[in-house]
């Protein structure tokens, strides 16, 4: 796997500082992670061999600090600091690429100033709501109960994975340092989520898909139980250059669970 | 020493296989389970429970607010209060509601605070919880990361609309008022006595400190339980540069009174089973929305999401657990007095909030153990702290100046 080199990128005074992972070298490929923060042990470490991978985190993931979310006021400063980072690293047109949460900020990224995106890849992106087929609270759950919507193979590796912080949660006063910084850690990632998605995840984004022009994949689990698989057909209707793939055997995490499947087909995407 | 009698007003008629088909009391239990006409026997056999207490000595009566919940049926407290303020006229009116991030414009909490302020004659003590994080992240959908700084600018705004004489405009972050202008303003000046719940995180204390208001720990594991989160609290204000004056602080506590202590059992554990092993049913998912708490207080207690909020709570004790270990104060009036005593030293508090309706418990039991606190606890312990001034406690009109209800009706009509 190729390790990826970290580094802190200020933004200037009263702004927030963050980490920045990147990894690879080829085409920009700009990548926004979920709420579980950013992971290389799946597909990132995959597409590297083809991109030079760049992924922040967002406040209160990986070493970038917490504090950094009260300078980011709502939403379109949020957007918008994506856009900075992507001249601070000083990417051309990247390919920008999010999931779940991460999609979101992606898809509101393209929708507002799509002259400086290359291509676009949505993996289960959050953001647009049906009341028939709500998303799951993942503000509402333990994370224990949550793993069943994530994944759909709950023997995969990755669900394993996530099942061992579960182990975690006991009652008992007995966890180590670590552990208990592991737990805060996941803690302040869904803080910073929650900003942006608590109550309802439903952030308008869909009155705003049409201004997306750029040719962008829409990728789904096609097994997610997190954001049912229907909500691609939202996405396709509203962004005109776009296709869907869906993803067998898979939840809501691609890059997670199927991981060799959805590089290539982010790869074959870019043209790559 | 004085003494409130708080009620949270429980549904009595939670099934008995309760916690096995239900997975919370609160949040998502389904209201198709409350018989509104039970509730409305329900409210009105509680709130003569407070009139009650006033009758029987109580210098103070408090109602709270909690929503979707089986166990505190006040998702208004104001309008609680209002009924009492009709039906009483001594007692002081501790509302410990209205979290004010819930509430928009929060103006509307300045506005009917100093309502009941006005109607009650000066009674009014003011409560200002952040709320817990069912109450206000989960059932009334505002936002953890954001829920601490819209409370602190919300209380501003409260505190300057009461303070105000002249209208003012206000442009915060999250409320924006080109009039502020309150009227009514309350009776008291310049503003009824604030008072804020909590359940031990520093951030609160320090808030209490800087605008010198009432601490009241609210627990349901006991003053046992509570002597190191008191502990914390009384350094934190000596750090702080602020007086020990136990009077800024109140502690809730449950208590059983029977006649005799042989009797106290037989006569409360099926009420108490009721409230410890019913009400506090609660489902971790929803216990705490993440950034509810500071990352320091987090990291002080584990809970929520990521842990057992059964913990420490009571369930699944014994009686004899629960009171060995006094979560509930039981027994005679003289048992449960030495025991008032302890807490008031032990933790140093000058108001005691005394839960004397507890789980299921029927009006009989409760009034009974109302009149015996009153007659045999109460005036025994009054003489505690009494050589420190009160500062929290509410500048009422002079009771001959106090308006009574229905005098200015025709002669007769009144009831």
């Amino acid at each position: 796997m190729t390790e990826p080199r970290s580094r802190m990128v200020e933004l200037g005074p009263g702004r927030p500082t963050l980490e920045v992972q990147e990894a690879g070298s080829g085409p920009p490929l700009f990548f926004l992670h979920g709420a579980g923060g950013v992971g290389w042990d799946g597909g990132l470490a995959l597409l590297a061999k083809h991109f030079h991978v760049y992924a922040p985190a967002l406040p209160g993931f990986g070493k970038s600090p917490s504090e950094g979310l009260e300078k980011i006021e709502d939403a379109l400063e949020l957007w918008q600091l994506g856009f900075d980072l992507v001249e601070k690293l000083g990417l051309d047109k990247p390919l920008l690429v999010g999931e779940s949460f991460g999609g979101w900020i992606a898809a509101e990224m393209a929708a507002l100033r799509p002259k400086e995106v290359g291509k676009l890849v949505l993996m289960a992106p959050v953001g647009v709501w049906r009341d028939e087929s709500p998303v799951v609270d993942i503000f509402g759950l333990t994370i224990g109960e949550l793993l069943p919507f994530l994944f759909y193979d709950l023997n995969s590796a990755p669900a394993r994975n996530m099942a061992a912080l579960t182990s975690l949660m006991s009652d008992k006063d007995d966890r180590t340092q670590a552990q208990i910084d592991a737990l805060i850690a996941i803690f302040l990632g869904f803080r910073t989520a929650a900003k942006f998605l608590f109550p309802v995840p439903d952030t308008g984004l869909e009155r705003r898909l049409w201004r997306i022009r750029v040719p962008t994949l829409v990728l789904w689990g096609a097994q997610d139980k997190l954001i049912a698989a229907s909500y691609a057909e939202i996405f396709a209707k509203h962004v005109k250059n776009s296709q869907v793939v869906l993803v067998e055997r898979c939840g809501h995490l691609p890059l997670a669970e199927q991981a060799e499947t959805t590089a290539k087909e982010i790869a074959r995407f870019a043209g790559v | 020493m004085k003494f409130t009698w708080f009620h949270l007003m429980p549904y009595r008629w939670l099934p008995a296989d309760f916690r096995q088909r239900y997975h919370s009391v609160w949040v998502d239990l389904p209201n198709g389970i409350y018989d509104p006409e039970k509730g409305h026997d329900l409210y009105n056999e509680y709130l003569d429970m407070l009139e009650y207490a006033e009758q029987c000595g109580f210098d103070a009566i408090a109602v709270n607010e909690h929503h979707q919940n089986a166990y505190g049926m006040m998702p208004s407290p104001n309008i609680m209060a209002a009924t009492l303020a009709r039906r009483t006229s001594k007692a002081m009116l501790l509302v410990l509601g209205n979290s004010i991030v819930c509430y928009n414009p929060p103006t509307r909490i300045a506005e009917e605070f100093a309502m009941l302020d006005v109607i009650s004659g000066g009674r009014l003590i003011a409560g200002f919880p952040v709320g817990t994080s069912m109450d206000i992240n989960y059932c009334s959908g505002q936002n953890p990361a954001t829920v601490r700084d819209k409370y602190r600018e919300g209380h501003d705004l409260i505190m300057k609309a009461w303070r105000t004489r002249e209208p003012f405009a206000f442009s915060g972050k999250y409320t924006k008022l080109r009039y502020v202008n309150l009227w009514p303003r309350p009776v008291q000046q310049p503003n009824p006595p604030v008072w804020i719940p909590g359940l031990g995180s520093i951030e609160t204390w320090d808030f209490c400190a800087q605008h010198d208001y009432n601490y009241s720990y609210l627990s349901f594991s006991g003053y046992k339980r509570a002597r190191n989160m008191m502990n914390g609290y009384w350094e934190r204000r000596a750090a702080l540069g602020a007086d020990d004056n136990p009077h800024s602080a109140a502690f809730f506590q449950q208590v059983c009174i029977s006649e005799t202590d042989a009797q106290c059992e037989k006569e409360w554990w099926p009420h108490v089973d009721y409230f410890f092993n019913k009400c506090l049913h609660l489902y971790p998912g929803t216990s705490e929305a993440p950034g509810y708490r500071t990352e320091a207080s987090l990291r002080a207690g584990i809970v929520s999401q990521f842990g057992n909020t059964t913990q420490n709570m009571g369930i699944d004790k014994s009686w004899k657990q629960l009171v060995n270990e006094g979560y509930i104060l039981a027994g005679s009036p003289e048992t449960v007095r030495q025991q008032v005593e302890e807490l008031a030293k032990t933790l140093r508090v000058g108001h005691v909030l005394l839960g004397c309706h507890i789980g299921s418990a029927p009006a009989e039991l409760v009034n009974r153990s109302t009149r015996l606190a009153g007659e045999q606890i109460l005036p025994k312990l009054k003489h505690i702290y009494s050589d420190y001034e009160d500062r929290w406690w509410p500048k009422a009109l002079p009771a001959a100046r106090r308006a009574k209800a229905g005098a200015s009706m025709p002669a007769g009509a009144a009831r």
